[in-house]
Parts: C-alpha cells; sequence; structure tokens
C-alpha cells in the first residue's frame, strides 16, 4: 500500500514538472494552472459536501474572499511578500468560514443550502459596494508575484502552484485519514449517535467548515495572481453551481474524484466551444444510451420508466446539437443536464462508478485485509473504573418530561446500582426510550435531578454525558453507515486522541502512537463482541444482528462507566440472543454498570440485578426479577384485566 | 414623514409578492419536506410567458392582462409537475436529500439559461394593465398597480387555503403533509398529492411573476434573487405557518425599501439575507413555527 503510493506521487510529481516543459503554449500552461487551483478548492469542498454531507452553495464566496484578501493586501497594502499574502488570504477566509458555520450549527439539509447561499451572495454584493476597499466593478490589477526578489513568470507561477496543490493534497489526506477525517463522516451518518460517542457535533461542523474554508483561501489567492485581473462578478452563484458539480461528478470522497472534476469543469468550456466536437459527443452519447437501455430492457434489469428519461435526454441533447448555431449561450443549459445526470445515474461519481467497476473484476479479500488484527491475548478490556465500588452510580429522582400537554414521563425515580444490571421494561409507549434519551442528554427533562457518579448531568450536552462515562446504544441503529466496522469503533475511540490539527498535518510520533493503539484497541473491541472476521466491513452492509453487536462494541470504545442498552436483542435470532446474553455478562464481569431496555423477557428477568417497570410515564415497580414478576400492578399493565394471579409467562410480547 | 409612508406602501407591496412565493415553499414543504430551489425561476418565467402573451416581443399582443392570468396559471402548474417529475420524485425515492438539492438547482439553472435564450438577456418592461398615474394617500404615492399586488397576493392564498381546507382534494394534501405514510395506507395517492403540491406552488410563484411584473423589470435573472429572500421570509415567519409567511414578507419588504432609500440600493438585498441568518441561528423553526421534536 505505502510503495503504491509513495509510487503515484512520484509519478504525479513527474507530470506537473514536466507538463509546462512538453507543453511549453502558455495558454495550456494557464489552463493547467486553473485545474489545480480549483482542485485546491474542491479538496476543500469535498470534505463539507463528501464527508459532512452538507450542501454548501457558498464557497464561490470564500473563494471571492480569498482571492481580495490577496488583490486588497496587494493593491491598497502594497504588501509584496507573496508567501505573506498567500498566509493572510488561509486565515481571512478561514475566519468566514467559522462565521459561516455559526449558523450551521443550527440548522442541516436545505437550511443550510440556503445560509450558504445567502452568504455567497452577501459576499458578491459586498464585494460590488466596497468600493473604497475593492474598487467594486471596475476590479483589481495583480502581477504576478515576486519570490526571492525574482519576479515569477508564468512557466514558474505554474511550479509554484503545483507545490502548494501538492502540499494541500497531502494535508488533506492526512486530516481525512485521522480521527478527525473519522468524526467528519461520522455526521454525515448519524449526528445523534456522534454527539452520543462525545463527537460534538458543533464543533466538528465548524472544523469542517474552517478547513474547508481556507483551502477556498489558499485557491483563491493564487487565483488572483494567477489570472492577475478580478472581479466581483466571477465569484457568483455559476462558480458555486460548478465547484458542487465538480466535485460529485469527479467522485467525492476521494482525493482523484476533485483532481478530475477540477479537469473536467475548466475543459469543458472550450470544448463546448466547438460546436463539431459537441455535436460528436452529443451523438455518441446518444448511441451509447441507447444501446445501453435496449440491453438493459432485454435482460429485463430495469422497466421502460426506469430508461425513458436518460434515453429522453441523450437523444435530445443529440438533436439539439445539430439545430444549434452558438453553443456558448447553452454552456450552462448543459452543466444542468450534467448535474442532473450525475445525481441520478452516477452518485459516486466518475471516480466512484470506476472504483466499483474495478472491484467487480478484482474483488479486494476483505478478510485477508484484517491482518492487522489483534490476537486473542489483545482482546479488550476495559480501563480500571474510577467510580466507587458501590452505591448508586446513577440518581434520577423526580424526572418529569413533557412535549407540550403529554407527560411521557411523570415523576419517576431511577436508582441505579454501581456494577449492576438494570432492567427497565414496560409496555410501548410507556417512557422507556424517553428515559434514555434524558439520561443521555438528547431531551433536557422539565422537571427533577439527574446525578451520574455523584455529579448532577441536566443541562450537560449528549457529548458531554458520553465523555463523562455514559455510552449507549440506539433502539433503531445508529450506525455510520458509510465507514466500516474498525472505523466505526474507532469514532467510539476518539475520545482517546489528544494530537491537534498541526500534530495531525505534520504525523508527529505522538499522534502516530495514538492512531496504533487505537487500532489495537478497535481490534481488540471488535474481538471481544466476535466481529473480528467482519472489520473491514462496511457498517451498512453487516447484517442487522451483527449491525446490534457493533453498536455495543462501539459504545464499548468510550471505556463507560455505565452502558445503556436500549433493545440489544430486538430482531435478533435465538442464537444471537444467547450470544448476546453471554456478551452483557462478560461487560458486567468488566465492572461496568448495564442499564437494559427489552421486550424480551426471558433475557431480561435471566440477567437483571434490578427490574424497574414504566407503565404510561410513570414507575408502577421497581424491585428484584422475581418480585416484580409478581406484583399485580405489572402483570396488569401487561395483561389488561384485574390482576388475577398468572402464571409468570416466559415471553411477556408487548 | 410621506416619504417614510411611500417607502412603507412600497414595502407592503413587494412583501406580500415575498409572501405568495414563501407560501409557495410551504406547500411542497408540507407534502414531502422538499423544497424547490428553482421556485424564483418559476416565478421568471410565469412573468416573461405573461409578458409574451400581451405584449409584441413574440408577435402578440394574444390576450389582455386578466384573461392572460389563467393561462400563466396553468403553464405554472404544468411546470410545477415537470420539477416535481425530473427532480424531486426519483430522491423522494431514494430518500436523498442530496438528490432533490441539486436536482432543483440544475433545473432552475435551466430554465434561467433557455428563458436567456429565449427572452434574451436584458430586462424588459412590461405593459401596466391599469393607469400608471399613482393616487394620493394620507400624502403619499400610491400605484393601483401595488393595491392590485396586495388584493391579488391575498386572494392567491386564500384562494389556496380554502381549497386545501373545503375540498376532498384538499383533505387528501393535508392528510399527506400530517402523516404520508398514514395518507398512502389509507387509499391517497401521496405520490399524485406531492406532484399536486408541486404544481400549485409553482403556479402561485407564476402568479406573482404576473403580478410583480407591471412593478419592475422583467427579464430572466429577476427569479433568483426574489426566490431567495422569498426563502428568508419562509423561515423567518416559519415554515409550517401561513401567518409567518405574511409577517414575514411585509418584514422584509419593508426593511428592504427602507434600506434601499435610506442607505444604498446595492445594499437593499442584504437586509433580508442578514435576517435568514440571525433567524436560522436564533429561532430555526421561525418567529410562527413550532420546533419539531427530534425522535431518536
Amino acid at each position: 500500500m505505502n510503495t503504491r503510493k509513495i509510487g503515484l506521487g512520484i509519478a504525479m510529481i513527474a507530470v506537473l514538472g514536466a507538463f509546462p516543459v512538453a507543453v511549453g503554449n502558455p495558454y495550456y500552461i494557464h489552463l493547467a494552472e486553473t485545474i489545480l487551483i480549483y482542485a485546491i478548492l474542491l479538496f476543500g469542498l469535498d470534505i463539507v459536501v463528501g464527508y459532512t454531507g452538507e450542501v454548501s452553495l457558498g464557497h464561490a464566496g470564500l473563494f471571492g474572499i480569498g482571492s481580495y484578501t490577496a488583490g486588497v493586501l496587494f493593491f491598497k497594502f502594497g504588501v509584496h511578500y507573496v508567501l505573506l499574502v498567500v498566509a493572510a488570504s488561509i486565515t481571512v477566509t478561514a475566519v468566514f468560514g467559522a462565521l459561516l458555520a455559526l449558523p450551521a450549527l443550527r440548522v442541516t439539509g436545505p437550511y443550510l443550502a440556503m445560509v450558504t447561499l445567502a452568504f455567497g451572495t452577501i459576499v458578491q454584493i459586498l464585494i460590488n459596494e466596497m468600493t473604497f476597499l475593492t474598487e467594486g466593478p471596475l476590479g483589481i490589477k495583480v502581477p504576478k508575484p515576486a519570490l526571492f526578489g525574482h519576479k515569477l513568470t508564468e512557466f514558474e507561477y505554474f511550479y509554484f502552484v503545483a507545490i502548494f496543490m501538492l502540499l494541500a493534497l497531502v494535508a488533506i489526506n492526512r486530516i481525512l485519514r485521522s480521527h478527525l477525517g473519522r468524526a467528519f463522516q461520522a455526521l454525515r451518518d448519524s449526528p445523534v449517535a456522534c454527539d452520543c460517542m462525545g463527537v460534538s457535533v458543533y464543533r466538528y461542523k465548524v472544523y469542517a467548515f474552517v478547513i474547508s474554508a481556507a483551502l477556498a483561501g489558499l485557491a483563491g489567492s493564487l487565483y488572483t495572481y494567477s489570472e492577475e485581473y478580478i472581479s466581483p462578478n466571477t465569484y457568483n452563484f455559476e462558480l458555486t453551481i460548478l465547484f458542487l458539480l465538480a466535485v460529485i461528478m469527479g467522485g467525492r470522497k476521494t482525493r482523484s474524484g476533485p483532481l478530475l472534476g477540477a479537469l473536467i469543469v475548466v475543459t469543458l468550456p472550450s470544448l463546448l466551444s466547438d460546436i463539431k466536437l459537441f455535436r460528436g459527443i452529443a451523438t455518441a452519447a446518444a448511441v451509447f444510451g441507447v444501446v445501453l437501455a435496449a440491453t438493459l430492457l432485454a435482460k429485463k434489469q430495469k422497466t421502460v420508466r426506469d430508461v425513458i428519461v436518460p434515453v429522453i435526454s441523450v437523444v435530445g441533447m443529440a438533436a439539439f446539437s445539430y439545430n444549434l448555431e452558438n453553443i456558448v449561450d447553452w454552456r450552462l443549459t448543459i452543466f444542468g443536464f450534467m448535474t442532473l445526470f450525475v445525481v441520478y445515474y452516477l452518485q459516486d461519481g466518475i471516480v466512484g462508478y470506476l472504483r466499483a467497476s474495478a472491484e467487480k473484476i478484482w474483488p479486494r479479500n476483505k478478510s485477508l485485509a484484517s491482518q492487522a488484527e489483534a490476537d486473542a491475548s489483545k482482546t479488550w478490556a476495559p480501563r480500571a473504573q474510577t467510580t466507587p465500588a458501590s452505591g448508586n452510580l446513577l440518581e434520577a429522582n423526580n424526572i418529569l418530561m413533557q412535549f407540550g400537554g403529554l407527560k411521557a414521563l411523570n415523576a419517576v425515580d431511577l436508582h441505579v446500582m454501581q456494577g449492576a444490571i438494570h432492567g427497565l421494561i414496560g409496555p410501548n409507549g410507556s417512557g422507556k426510550s424517553t428515559m434514555m434519551n434524558v439520561l443521555t442528554g438528547i431531551y433536557r427533562p422539565t422537571g427533577g435531578t439527574v446525578t451520574f457518579n455523584g455529579r448532577s448531568i441536566v443541562g450537560s450536552t449528549p457529548s458531554q454525558i458520553a465523555l463523562a462515562g455514559v455510552a449507549r446504544t440506539f433502539q433503531n441503529v445508529q450506525l455510520f453507515g458509510e465507514m466500516t466496522a474498525t472505523e466505526n469503533v474507532l469514532v467510539g475511540l476518539h475520545h482517546t486522541f489528544r494530537s491537534n490539527l498541526f500534530q495531525v498535518l505534520f504525523h508527529t510520533k505522538g499522534y502516530r502512537d495514538e492512531e496504533h493503539s487505537a487500532q489495537q484497541r478497535a481490534a481488540g473491541i471488535l474481538q471481544f463482541v466476535g466481529l473480528h472476521d467482519l472489520a473491514f466491513e462496511e457498517a451498512r452492509n453487516l447484517p442487522y444482528g451483527k449491525q446490534r453487536l457493533l453498536e455495543i462494541a462501539r459504545a464499548l470504545a468510550l471505556d463507560p462507566s455505565l452502558i445503556l442498552l436500549d433493545e440489544p436483542a430486538a430482531g435478533l435470532t435465538a442464537p444471537d440472543i444467547k450470544e448476546l446474553i453471554e456478551i452483557i455478562r462478560k461487560i458486567k464481569e468488566h465492572g461496568i454498570t448495564v442499564i437494559l431496555i427489552e421486550h424480551h423477557m426471558d433475557v431480561v428477568m435471566s440477567i437483571s440485578d434490578t427490574v424497574t417497570v414504566l407503565d404510561f410515564g410513570q414507575k408502577i415497580a421497581s424491585g428484584k426479577p422475581s418480585e416484580v414478576q409478581n406484583d399485580p400492578r405489572v402483570v396488569e399493565a401487561y395483561l389488561g384485566g384485574s390482576g388475577e394471579s398468572l402464571a409468570p409467562s416466559p415471553t411477556l410480547a408487548a | 414623514m410621506e416619504i417614510l409612508l411611500q417607502l412603507v406602501i412600497s414595502g407592503i407591496a413587494l412583501g406580500m409578492i415575498y409572501a405568495v412565493i414563501a407560501f409557495g415553499y410551504q406547500l411542497t414543504f408540507a407534502t414531502s419536506e422538499t423544497l424547490n430551489f428553482g421556485q424564483g425561476e418559476a416565478l421568471m418565467l410565469g412573468a416573461l410567458v405573461g409578458l409574451s402573451l400581451v405584449s409584441n416581443i413574440h408577435g402578440g399582443p394574444y390576450l389582455n392582462y386578466w384573461l392572460m392570468i389563467p393561462v400563466v396559471i396553468v403553464f405554472g402548474l404544468i411546470q410545477g409537475a415537470v420539477v416535481e417529475w425530473i427532480g424531486v420524485r426519483p430522491s423522494i425515492k431514494t430518500k436523498s436529500e442530496f438528490g432533490w438539492i441539486m436536482s432543483t438547482i440544475a433545473l432552475a439553472i435551466i430554465f434561467k439559461n433557455v428563458a436567456e435564450n429565449i427572452w434574451g438577456k436584458d430586462d424588459l418592461t412590461f405593459p401596466s394593465p391599469v393607469s400608471a398615474a399613482p393616487f394620493q394617500l394620507f400624502g403619499a404615492n400610491v400605484q393601483v398597480m401595488q393595491v392590485l399586488v396586495v388584493i391579488g397576493a391575498i386572494a392567491m392564498m386564500l384562494a389556496v387555503e380554502t381549497f386545501n381546507r373545503k375540498s376532498i382534494y384538499g383533505k387528501a394534501v393535508i392528510a399527506t403533509s400530517n402523516d404520508p405514510g398514514a395518507a398512502g395506507l389509507m387509499g391517497i395517492n401521496t405520490g399524485m398529492v406531492i406532484t399536486f403540491s408541486y404544481a400549485l406552488s409553482s403556479a402561485t410563484a407564476a402568479f406573482a411573476g404576473v403580478l410583480v411584473a407591471p412593478l419592475t423589470l422583467t427579464g430572466a435573472t429577476m427569479g433568483t434573487s426574489l426566490g431567495l429572500k422569498a426563502f428568508a421570509v419562509a423561515i423567518i415567519g416559519g415554515l409550517s405557518s401561513g401567518m409567518g409567511a405574511i409577517v414575514g414578507g411585509l418584514i422584509l419588504g419593508i426593511a428592504e425599501t427602507l434600506t434601499g432609500f435610506y442607505i444604498s440600493t446595492g445594499y437593499k438585498e442584504v437586509p433580508g439575507l442578514l435576517l435568514l441568518l440571525l433567524v436560522l441561528a436564533v429561532k430555526p423553526s421561525g418567529l410562527f413555527g413550532k420546533a419539531a421534536i427530534k425522535k431518536v
């Protein structure tokens, strides 16, 4: 793997180094320069779009801020030190990135898309209006910079840009492969689970935007020197769409994707200006589309409805290309159709598509990939518990949780003994999951107190509570679907990392040690729950029962003193349930306290030390399993009617 | 004082336009929790199609202003259904938020570019259906068209609301917006309802387009900023509250005319966008919206 990477790196440096010499034509050198500059920005955009899964329509604005910081520093303040200017552009844009992230703390999806769009629009208006600083629509002229007293030529400036691109590539690769990158990715798949693993969604969203903005700033300043003239109209909505198109068409969550995407969007306008070439491409695409659709229909893999839209569009495109005199005017329409096509038929981009096809031909051996496996002796052992050996670990008193007029929890007390397995049962809708959410900080109770380990946790954020030692699983599985089993556990181990961004960038020894020990521990935990064979499988591809086990593994990675299991046996087969009971017993043996919500009464009654029963938001019984089982109120809640003495049934499915 | 009143009146007329577009956002959000990022382009197309019908740019005039309105509304209905069919339905199936955001944006770009190629890049003037001479109201000059805008906007919203509340089809819309799953099980074709909500939403936008066109310039670029600011209005008022859309629209419309006059016309877009950022940072559910309880 590593030799391959070094080989790729050398090949890339060789290509970049040889390109200007081989081509020689300043027009093409400038075009290649633009591709590299766009690629830098796209690496950053990919963090937001590919990793955290948000749509940013503000990156043209950030790019503009970077450009204008460079332009204004040179033009108004006469700063000639190019490295200083570049550093200033990065810093200023990163600050704006943080500003942009502030509303992003509260909103996601379409709201965030509109926020970023509003941001981009404001930036363009300000650049236009603040003429005292930006010269407004007139624009700013900036010559090529001087380095060590020598003014760079177009030729030399290409190398200057190429070096920054390579630096950005290495930096971003290191960040995204570290715990920071895993946090970004986890945000996208399940923000709630992320918070409950002690990874603050808010903080990492801001980080993602700041890093992304810093790269946009770098790209912007390089662009200023590259074009030698900047004006507000460049940084418009179309540019934003072009950037987004480049990232998703190239392939998100890759480094090669943005490079390829930049190549396409930069060269496409020049390709499109040649009408004959465009007619050729459109005809070829139409023939290919029709043939492909016909084969798919013949094989009955698709229905007519599935293929009708793409077939009509490619044929329409070809017909349209022959009725066209001036292609430049229709450039945006073509970009629009390309975006539609990529969104629906090429979701993982060109690179993703090629990778998937390559994997079909040469399947990767996933069990072989797990040779880095910890041996049996390194199986998981929790760190020493810092909690008292006896007494109540968790005390919730008089909890009231009100949603509008509904009291989901009404004056509920829950006392959980240190080291015990505490069953929490009740019919559907009795408030068990609400209780879980109150205990882990997802809901703030309307009234009452919760003390964990002697400290009040009401009002703490989910991630603070998680870091204090409360881990949980979810009733509806909340795994990080696109990440492997190992990576899921590594997100749980996020708290073991102390390295900051710079230590990650420079791969310091401290960081490498942390990463190594985290990998080892992850392997050990997976071994403990019996998932070591599936360590490198994506979580979304695991069977349901294994997903539940993976959730427990991820929760254990937090090194919790208390673990809350929300219906861990739901949907499991009988042999899986046996395995699960064994795992819960072992967790208890390691001194970890367990709260268990479960509908399988045989499971709860066989392993719980204490059982609390809720019904309609009220506690109706609490005590040893045998006592609770015979409590007339419990029997009534489950079976209805006046509690005639009933033989305890092994499974009281609710 | 007269100037202030004058600005407030212009602000109200503008604000009602925002309210109608924002209302359109609410319609689709209610049924499918999706938004058409090309709402502004639906408005622009409505205005330009209307312009082609009432003026001589494409060999017309074919109709007078009043007869043109129903034609434009029908055009809007079709345009909205097309957007839903191409851009939104496939993403709802795959539950891809990214998908519908990107594809409605892509469609918006296509509409805008096509409009530029048909109607040109320059702004055109829209003939006013009523006398352009203003009348006096407490010393301020009021144009008849401004009054028409306010009446038309309210009438459109009332018509849609009445339809939703009184007719059996409207009940299907409301049922779908409350719980699409359950509505589907009760035999409501929720896919149809969502298509219909998009059609209705674009129709209101197209209608808003022909209302606002005589007051401003008409052109391919008129929709983008109107659409964005109307989104701000929808957010400020709350995506689930019709009253919120009106109040939000008025706040923004007045803020904008005041900024345009007292600060600079270049900055007149800024207060709305800042307000949007502020509301989203402080109360994302809007002034009139209810915060949803997140379920785990």
